[in-house]
């Protein structure tokens, strides 16, 4: 068994302040966790935000190397690999596909480049080849996505788009930082169902990061609870979510409200019951 | 939510039209953004409204709130206070009837308010700003005013001294929260108050929201796409799908008994820890408000569609006591 990716004590310092009054942010603290090759999976990472949990797909993407520990993806340093050669292997997803895109570029354009550059496709033909098969894998097609400007699809379908654009590289490996909290709820769960079809049919492996339990619980397969850089809890998602054993971890699951927790603050509830468990600030 | 003094309207929706009307180069654009929608809130109680991106809920409660700046204008209909028995709209009133009642009587928390106060202003200054004309009295009886309501949000005295980037996120939240409740205000409007915070944090200000709302006894417009804070909070729900209301009742009514197709999606699609139940996305992409469908906007998407629904606009009819829908599916030959 191999590792696709192993995160080996990793920790990431950042330092704030002048020549005089310097502080260090330690925003990520000896994570360590491995993908395997042969086991394709959604491995999700919880934490509020200014857990580290950005920063940590930052240096899992290279974008940030780490101050310590080390990041390997197929036994191989992360800061050992050409850029376009790592690109190729690792993708990126983004919040926000609006700001994710040029306003002023055309759609199929983003994915075109992909192609050539990362994708291996030599000519146009080739690239529009690789384009429309990546954008059929997402429920588009080329012949709709050709021509268009972000603006006129709507925040799901650009979504979509983005997934394909990552797609379009054939990685072995797909970072999605929050990609659902910006896309409307009907559209939500089709993008959620999506990532669990990358990973059944293609056998893609997927790091989602998000703050949302419920989707985490609904997708994924191993996650880790991040809380000020520290890895709290972790294992397979729907034991830990079911029973979760650190306080950090039922306290964040307690906070969730779903339409269970009708009436939480509604008149005739007593208040005092449901402070109780958040009472931390 | 007993008595007939809990019953009275505190404000009256009917039939509001908000549209962003533009022109440029000779060519006029239209946006339907609010296209007739009527419902009432009453004293005390938390009157939801839920509904996607782009459906218009914040174009609604600007234009309620008589927010209205070029392109949005006010179209048709009214929106009417208790307080403002005078004017059929806030936005009808004269500036300076407005400037009263601001604050006073009608306060708004807006979305992303983690951001509206001042950089360059210590929280005092905020504060004085805002309310110190509308509850008067010395400077010192102010700040010992302000103190005692920062209080009553779980913040420390001290806070009035600090700048808001020494605030957490959490902490700034209730310090707007604090504004727009110094003046104990009949109507809140809070457009999206939690959702840049994280969980824990929007369940302690959430609970701090409904007990202020409850010792005041005011009534508080709250907006959310969130449906898990609707369950949580609201007393009665508004869903508003493409500029229109289509269905509205008691919130724990709709979530026990959704009727109209696009709720009951919205609340089907969710998942819930504990359940591995599939769960699907609903379909197509909500209407572009330039051009929206006729009859029914939600036609070209529902499960339920018919021929009619394509052709003609359903009334918003009360199908049981309370609770109003507006679907040719759940209530045959009922047009707008």
């Amino acid at each position: 068994m191999s590792a696709l990716l192993e995160l080996d004590r990793v920790s990431k310092n950042f330092s704030r302040g002048g020549l005089f009054s310097t502080q260090r942010v330690e925003a990520v603290k000896e994570v360590s966790f491995a993908l395997q090759t042969d086991k394709p999976e959604i491995f999700t990472v919880i934490g509020e935000s200014g857990s580290g949990k950005s920063t940590l797909a930052r240096m899992v993407l290279g974008i940030h190397a780490p101050s310590s520990g080390s990041i390997r993806l197929a036994g191989r340093d992360v800061a050992a690999y050409e850029r376009q050669a790592f690109m190729a292997e690792v993708q990126p997803i983004f919040q926000n596909p609006f700001e994710a895109f040029n306003p002023l570029k055309q759609l199929d354009r983003y994915l075109f480049m992909t192609a050539e550059r990362f994708g291996g496709a030599s000519g146009k033909a080739a690239a529009q080849g690789q384009a429309d098969e990546a954008l059929r894998q997402v429920g588009l097609s080329l012949a709709e996505i050709a021509g268009r400007f972000p603006h006129e699809l709507s925040g799901g379908q650009l979504q979509r788009v983005a997934i394909a654009r990552a797609l379009v590289a054939k990685p072995r490996l797909i970072v999605a930082d929050e990609p659902v909290s910006m896309v409307d709820a009907s559209l939500r769960m089709s993008i959620v169902n999506l990532f669990g079809r990358l990973r059944n049919d293609l056998g893609l492996s997927i790091i989602y990061i998000t703050h949302d339990l419920a989707t985490a619980y609904y997708i994924s397969d191993r996650l880790i609870i991040m809380r000020k850089g520290v890895v709290v809890e972790e294992g397979p998602a729907r034991a830990v979510l079911s029973a979760p054993m650190h306080p950090y971890s039922r306290q964040l699951r307690d906070a969730v409200l779903t339409p269970d927790s009708a009436g939480a603050f509604r008149a005739g509830h007593s208040l005092k019951a449901v402070a109780e468990p958040g009472a931390s600030s | 939510m007993s008595g007939a003094a809990d019953q009275a309207p505190v404000l009256e929706v009917d039939g509001l039209q908000a549209h962003f009307r533009t022109r440029y180069f000779g060519v006029n654009r239209e946006v339907r953004a609010v296209d007739g929608v009527s419902f009432t809130v009453r004293r005390n109680e938390i009157y939801g409204l839920a509904g996607e991106s782009s459906s218009g809920k914040t174009t609604l409660v600007k234009t309620i709130a008589g927010l209205l700046k070029p392109p949005l204008e006010m179209v048709g209909g009214s929106a009417r206070f208790s307080f403002l028995p005078e004017w059929d709209a806030v936005g009808r009133a004269p500036p300076e009837v407005v400037r009263g009642i601001r604050w006073r009587h009608l306060s708004y928390i807006m979305q992303g308010s983690m951001n509206v106060l001042n950089p360059l202003r210590r929280i005092r200054y905020s504060f004085r700003d805002f309310a110190w004309r509308h509850l008067g009295g010395s400077k010192s009886e102010f700040d010992a005013r302000a103190e005692a309501h920062l209080e009553r949000v779980k913040l420390d005295p001290s806070v009035l001294d600090a700048y808001p980037h020494e605030l957490s996120g959490g902490m700034r939240q209730r310090v707007t929260i604090a504004l727009a409740t110094i003046c104990k205000p009949e109507f809140i409007i809070a457009d999206e108050p939690t959702t840049a915070l994280d969980v824990i944090v929007q369940k302690d200000v959430l609970a701090m929201l409904r007990s202020i709302q409850r010792e005041m006894g005011s009534s508080v417009l709250f907006i959310t796409h969130d449906m898990g804070v609707h369950a949580a909070l609201t007393d009665r729900l508004g869903i508003m799908y493409a500029g229109r209301l289509v269905e509205d009742g008691e919130t724990a009514e709709i979530f026990a008994q959704p009727l109209h197709p696009y709720t009951r999606h919205l609340i089907a699609s969710l998942p819930r820890i504990g359940d591995t139940e599939q769960r699907e996305g609903l379909e197509g992409t909500p209407p572009n408000l330039a051009e929206p469908p006729p009859g029914c906007r939600f036609h070209p998407r529902c499960p339920l569609a018919m021929p009619i629904c394509a052709t003609t606009v359903p009334a918003m009819v009360a199908t049981m006591p309370g609770h109003r829908v507006a679907c040719h599916a759940v209530n045959p030959g009922m047009a707008a």
